[in-house]
C-alpha cells in the first residue's frame, strides 16, 4: 500500500477526452453559478444555517469515513467490493441498541437505571458490543461466503457478496421485524442537546452526540493508522495487499491476515453503526444499505485502497450531501440522488479517485 | 481421531446456530404448519402420542438433526472412518446441536414462564411459537429432551452417512442408469426419430400447442401467476444477455423495467398527461426508450472494471427509485401515488386485457425474445460477447470492438426489460414507485444465476423456481428473499455455473476450478 502506482484504468482517448473536459467545465460553471446565487445574489439561508449544514455533514461524514475504511481495506487486499459491509454495520447498530436497552432496564437504585447512572461505561459497553457483533459477522462472512471463492472469476465472489447482503438484511428483518427502533441514549447524551453557539442572528446547536461521533471516529482512525503503520499485523496487511504470493513466501499467513482484515473492518463498521444509532437514533434492518453504498462512494472518491483517501472521501461526501440540496436548490428528498450522482460521476470521470488509487499494477 | 472430534464439534455448532436461527425467524413454526398440511391434510388427530403440531415440528427437527449427524461424520481425507469414528463424530455433533438448542429452549421457556414479552425485540417469538417449541413440556424438561433428541438423531445420521458412503450401491446405481441411457440412445428407432427433422418439428409443435392451450384450462389466479413468471422470464432473458453472455454485472436493471412501465403508463393513462395513446403504439416506444436509456447509461459506464460497473448501475437504479419516490416529479410521473388506469391491449376490437389475454401476449413476447437471443448468441455478436466475458483484453486483441459490443449487450438487455415493463404496467393497470425497488433487480439476478448464466432453459427454470414456487408455497413467502440471498451464496460456492448451464460455460468453470489453474503467481482477483 506504500508504493503509489496510480494507474488510469482506461485512458480516455480521442473524443471521449473532449467530452469529458467539456462536461467538466460545464458542470463546474454551473456549480459556481449556483454558489453565487445561493450565497450572494439571493441568500436563501443565513450563516447559522450554513454552519449547521456543515456540522451535520462533518458528523455524517465521519461515520461514512469509518465504513469507507472497511471497504477500502478489503478492496485493497481482495479486490472485491464487500457488498455486505453495510449490513455488517447494521448488525453492529443492533448490538449497541440491545446493550442500551438492557442497561436501561437494569436498575441500580429505585429510580436510576445503569444507563443513566454510569453513562460513560454504558456508551463504552455499547461500542464494544457493536464492534464485537460486527467483527464476528465480518469474520464469518469472509469464512463462509468469500474464502472458498479465492481464485474464482471476479463475478463469482461479487455475486456471493450480493447474496450475503440480501441474506443479512432479511435475516435481520425476520428477527427484529421491519419496525424502526429508537436508540435510548443515556440522558446526558440526549439527541438535540448540546452547546449553543451564536452565529449572525441565529444560534447553532453543536450536539453532544455529534461531538461524541467525531471524537470517537477520530480516535479510531488514529488507532487504525498506528495499527497499519506501526505494528507487525499492519505490516503483514500491507504486504498481503501488495502481493499475496510474495507475502506468503515471506512467511505471512495470508488467509489469517485476510480474516483479520475482515475483523478490523467489522470493528470499524460496528463503531459506525453504534454512532449512527446514538447520533441519528433510528435503527432498522435496512439501515446499513444506503450508508453502505455511500461509504463505498466515499472510498472510491478518495481512491480505493487508500486509507487516508477513504477518510477524506467520507468527510467530503458527508459535507456535500448535507450542503448539496441547499446549494443546488433542490428538495432535501433528493439528497441521496446527489450522493449517487457523485458516485457515478467519480467512477466515470476519475475512477482512480481524488488522491489516486493505491493498488499495485497487477491488480488493475 | 482429533480430526473426527473437530468435525463433530464444527458440525454441531453450525447446526446448533442454524436451528436456533430458524426458530428465531419463526421458520420452524411455519414449516411444521406446512408439514402438517402435507402429511396429514391438517387433521387434528394425535399422532404417536404427540399433538399434531408438535409431531410435525419433531419430524422437521428429526431431519435437521440427522443432517447434522451426517455432516458431522463427513469423510476425512485419510479415510480411516470406521464405525467407531463415524459414530463418535456424529454423536459429538448431535450432542452439541442438542445442547445449543436445548439451552435456547431452557432460556426461552424460563423467560416465558417469568412473563417476559419477547416479541418486543424478536418479532417471531410469539407465546404460541414458544409453546410449540417447548413441545408441551416445561423449560427444563424441554431443554433436556432436545439434548437427547438431537443426540439420537445425530447418531442416526452417522449410521446413515456410513451406510451411504461405504455401500457399493451408489456406484452400482450410477453405472446401471448410465448403461440404460446408453442402450436407449443407441436404439435404432430412437436414432431415427431423433435425426429426422420432421419429428422434431412435430414435438415442438405439440409443445407449443400445449403451451397455448394451457391458459384456457388454468384459472384466473394461475394465469396471473404464470403471467408474472413470464414477465420475470423476459427480464431474466434480458439480464442474461448482459450478465450471462457479456459478463457485466448490472444491479440497476430495474431502472429499464421502470422506464418501460412508466412509458406505457404515462402515454396511455388519463391521469397526469391525458395522452390516451393506443397500447400497441406505446410498446415500441417503451422498448426504444429503455434501449436508449441503456445506451445513455452505458456510454460512460462501460469503461469501468466489473465491480465498479456493478456499483454504478446499482447507483443508477437507486437514482431512478429515489426520483420516482420523490414529490419533485409528481406533475410528470404521478409521484409516490403512481399512475392509475393504464391502458390495456386490444386486437380487432377484442380486449386482451384479461389474464388469459396477457398470458398469450407474454408468451408471444417470451418466444420472440428467446428467438432473438438464440439468433444473437449464435451470431458473430454472441461469440464476441462470450469472448469479452471470458477475457476482455484477449477479445480486444482478437479485433473485437469491445466497447460497441458491450454497449449493444446493454441496449438489448435494457430493451427486453423495457418490453417486460410495458406488459407489466399494462397488466396491472397501475404503476407506482413501489414496484421498482432494488429487490426486482436482485430477483432477476438470482433467477439468472441459479438457472445458469447464459443458458436460456436455465433462465426460464430459474424464473419458475424463484417466482413461481413461492406462489405455490404461500406460507413460505416471508422467507423467499432470505432464501434468495442464501441461494446466491450457495450457488456460487457449490455450482457457480448454475443448475442448467450451457455446455460451454460448464467447461469454462471446470477449467477455472482446475487445481492447475491456481498457481502461486495468479492474483486472487483472477480473470476479470
Amino acid at each position: 500500500m506504500q508504493q503509489k502506482t496510480a494507474l488510469h484504468v482506461h485512458k480516455p482517448v480521442g473524443t471521449y477526452r473532449y467530452v469529458q473536459i467539456i462536461l467538466g467545465v460545464f458542470f463546474s460553471a454551473y456549480l459556481l453559478w449556483r454558489l453565487y446565487v445561493v450565497l450572494i445574489a439571493h441568500p436563501a439561508y443565513g450563516p447559522d444555517t450554513w454552519l449547521r449544514f456543515t456540522i451535520d455533514g462533518v458528523v455524517l461524514g465521519s461515520v461514512y469515513a469509518l465504513i469507507a475504511i472497511g471497504y477500502t481495506l478489503v478492496y485493497g487486499i481482495l479486490f472485491m467490493i464487500n457488498f455486505a459491509h453495510g449490513d455488517v454495520m447494521m448488525l453492529g447498530a443492533f448490538g449497541g441498541y440491545f446493550v442500551f436497552e438492557a442497561l436501561g432496564a437494569y436498575k441500580v437504585s429505585s429510580s436510576l437505571s445503569f444507563l443513566n447512572a454510569y453513562p460513560v461505561i454504558s456508551v463504552i459497553l455499547a461500542f464494544l458490543a457493536g464492534m464485537a457483533v460486527s467483527s464476528t459477522a465480518g469474520y464469518f462472512l469472509e469464512k463462509i461466503a468469500y474464502r472458498p471463492l479465492r481464485g474464482a472469476p471476479r463475478l463469482v465472489p461479487l455475486i456471493s457478496a450480493v447474496g450475503a447482503s440480501i441474506f443479512l438484511e432479511n435475516a435481520a428483518q425476520l428477527l427484529f421485524s421491519t419496525q424502526r427502533w429508537d436508540y435510548t441514549n443515556p440522558a446526558v447524551l440526549n439527541r438535540g442537546a448540546g452547546w449553543n453557539i451564536h452565529v449572525g442572528q441565529g444560534t447553532v446547536v453543536v450536539t453532544y452526540t455529534g461531538v461524541l461521533t467525531i471524537v470517537v471516529s477520530v480516535l479510531i482512525m488514529i488507532g487504525l493508522y498506528l495499527l497499519v503503520k506501526r505494528t507487525r499485523l499492519g505490516r503483514a496487511m500491507r504486504a498481503v495487499a501488495e502481493n499475496k504470493s510474495t507475502a506468503a513466501l515471506m512467511g505471512v499467513d495470508v488467509d489469517g491476515i485476510i480474516s483479520r482484515t475482515f475483523i478490523i473492518s467489522g470493528v470499524l463498521a460496528g463503531a459506525a453503526g453504534v454512532m449512527w444509532g446514538i447520533h441519528l437514533g433510528l435503527v432498522y434492518y435496512y439501515v446499513g444499505f444506503i450508508p453502505g453504498i455511500k461509504a463505498f462512494t466515499a472510498a472510491v472518491l478518495g481512491g480505493i485502497g487508500s486509507i487516508p483517501g477513504a477518510m477524506l472521501g467520507g468527510l467530503f461526501l458527508g459535507v456535500v450531501e448535507s450542503l448539496g440540496p441547499a446549494v443546488l436548490g433542490i428538495s432535501f428528498q433528493l439528497k441521496d440522488v446527489i450522493a449517487f450522482s457523485i458516485l457515478v460521476l467519480v467512477l466515470v470521470f476519475r475512477p482512480t479517485g481524488i488522491l489516486g488509487e493505491v493498488l499495485s499494477e497487477e491488480k488493475v | 481421531m482429533t480430526r473426527h472430534i473437530r468435525n463433530g464439534i464444527n458440525a454441531g455448532i453450525i447446526f446448533g446456530i442454524v436451528t436456533i436461527f430458524l426458530f428465531m425467524i419463526g421458520f420452524t413454526t411455519t414449516i411444521s404448519d406446512l408439514l402438517g398440511q402435507l402429511l396429514r391434510n391438517g387433521s387434528s388427530i394425535a399422532v404417536m402420542g404427540f399433538t399434531p403440531g408438535i409431531f410435525d415440528l419433531l419430524v422437521f427437527l428429526f431431519f435437521i438433526g440427522m443432517w447434522a449427524g451426517i455432516s458431522g461424520a463427513k469423510k476425512t481425507p485419510d479415510k480411516i472412518d470406521t464405525w467407531g469414528t463415524v459414530l463418535l463424530s456424529s454423536g459429538i455433533a448431535g450432542l452439541l446441536h442438542g445442547i445449543l438448542v436445548g439451552g435456547l429452549a431452557l432460556l426461552v421457556g424460563s423467560l416465558l414462564q417469568a412473563g417476559v414479552t419477547m416479541t418486543v425485540y424478536f418479532a417471531q417469538l410469539l407465546p404460541d411459537a414458544i409453546h410449540l417449541f417447548l413441545i408441551g413440556l416445561n423449560a427444563t424438561s424441554a431443554g433436556s429432551f432436545y439434548v437427547i433428541f438431537f443426540l439420537i438423531t445425530g447418531l442416526i445420521g452417522g449410521v446413515v452417512a456410513r451406510t451411504i458412503r461405504y455401500g457399493s450401491w451408489r456406484q452400482n446405481l450410477t453405472a446401471w442408469s448410465k448403461n440404460k441411457w446408453q442402450a436407449f440412445t443407441a436404439w435404432p428407432q430412437y436414432q431415427r426419430i431423433r435425426h429426422n427433422k420432421l419429428n422434431l418439428f412435430v414435438v415442438y409443435g405439440l409443445l407449443i400447442l400445449i403451451v397455448f392451450l394451457l391458459p384456457q384450462v388454468l384459472g384466473q389466479y394461475w394465469n396471473y401467476t404464470v403471467g408474472t413468471v413470464g414477465i420475470y422470464v423476459l427480464l431474466g432473458l434480458g439480464l442474461n444477455i448482459v450478465v450471462g453472455l457479456a459478463g457485466m454485472l448490472d444491479l440497476g436493471y430495474v431502472a429499464f423495467f421502470a422506464i418501460g412501465a412508466y412509458t406505457v403508463a404515462l402515454l396511455t393513462a388519463p391521469a397526469p398527461h391525458h395522452l390516451m395513446w393506443n397500447f400497441w403504439v406505446t410498446v415500441p416506444i417503451g422498448i426504444l426508450l429503455a434501449a436508449f436509456a441503456g445506451i445513455v447509461l452505458g456510454i460512460p459506464v462501460l469503461r469501468l472494471r466489473g465491480d465498479y460497473l456493478a456499483i454504478v448501475t446499482l447507483g443508477f437504479g437507486q437514482i431512478i427509485a429515489v426520483l420516482l419516490h420523490s414529490d419533485e416529479l409528481t406533475a410528470f410521473t404521478g409521484g409516490p401515488r403512481g399512475v392509475a388506469a393504464v391502458g390495456g391491449p386490444s386486437l380487432f376490437g377484442i380486449s386482451l386485457g384479461t389474464p388469459e389475454g396477457f398470458v398469450y401476449l407474454i408468451l408471444l413476447a417470451v418466444i420472440l425474445v428467446i428467438f432473438v437471443t438464440i439468433r444473437l448468441r449464435n451470431s458473430r455478436v454472441g461469440r464476441a460477447w462470450e469472448a469479452i466475458r471470458e477475457d476482455e483484453t484477449v477479445a480486444r486483441a482478437m479485433g473485437i470492438n469491445t466497447w460497441s459490443h458491450k454497449l449493444l449487450a446493454f441496449a438489448i438487455g435494457a430493451s427486453f426489460a423495457g418490453l417486460g415493463g410495458v406488459i407489466f404496467a399494462s397488466r396491472n393497470q397501475f404503476t407506482g414507485p413501489e414496484d421498482y425497488n432494488l429487490m426486482v433487480s436482485f430477483n432477476v439476478l438470482a433467477s439468472v444465476i441459479v438457472g445458469g448464466m447464459g443458458s436460456i432453459p436455465g433462465v426460464i427454470g430459474g424464473a419458475f423456481t424463484l417466482k413461481g414456487l413461492p406462489e405455490v408455497l404461500r406460507e413460505l413467502e416471508n422467507y423467499r428473499v432470505l432464501a434468495f440471498g442464501a441461494l446466491l451464496v450457495v450457488m456460487m460456492l457449490i455450482r457457480p455455473e448454475g443448475l442448467l448451464p450451457t455446455s460451454r460455460r460448464k467447461m469454462e468453470i471446470k477449467e477455472l476450478h482446475d487445481p492447475d489453474g491456481k498457481e502461486a503467481g495468479e492474483t486472487p482477483g483472477g480473470k476479470s
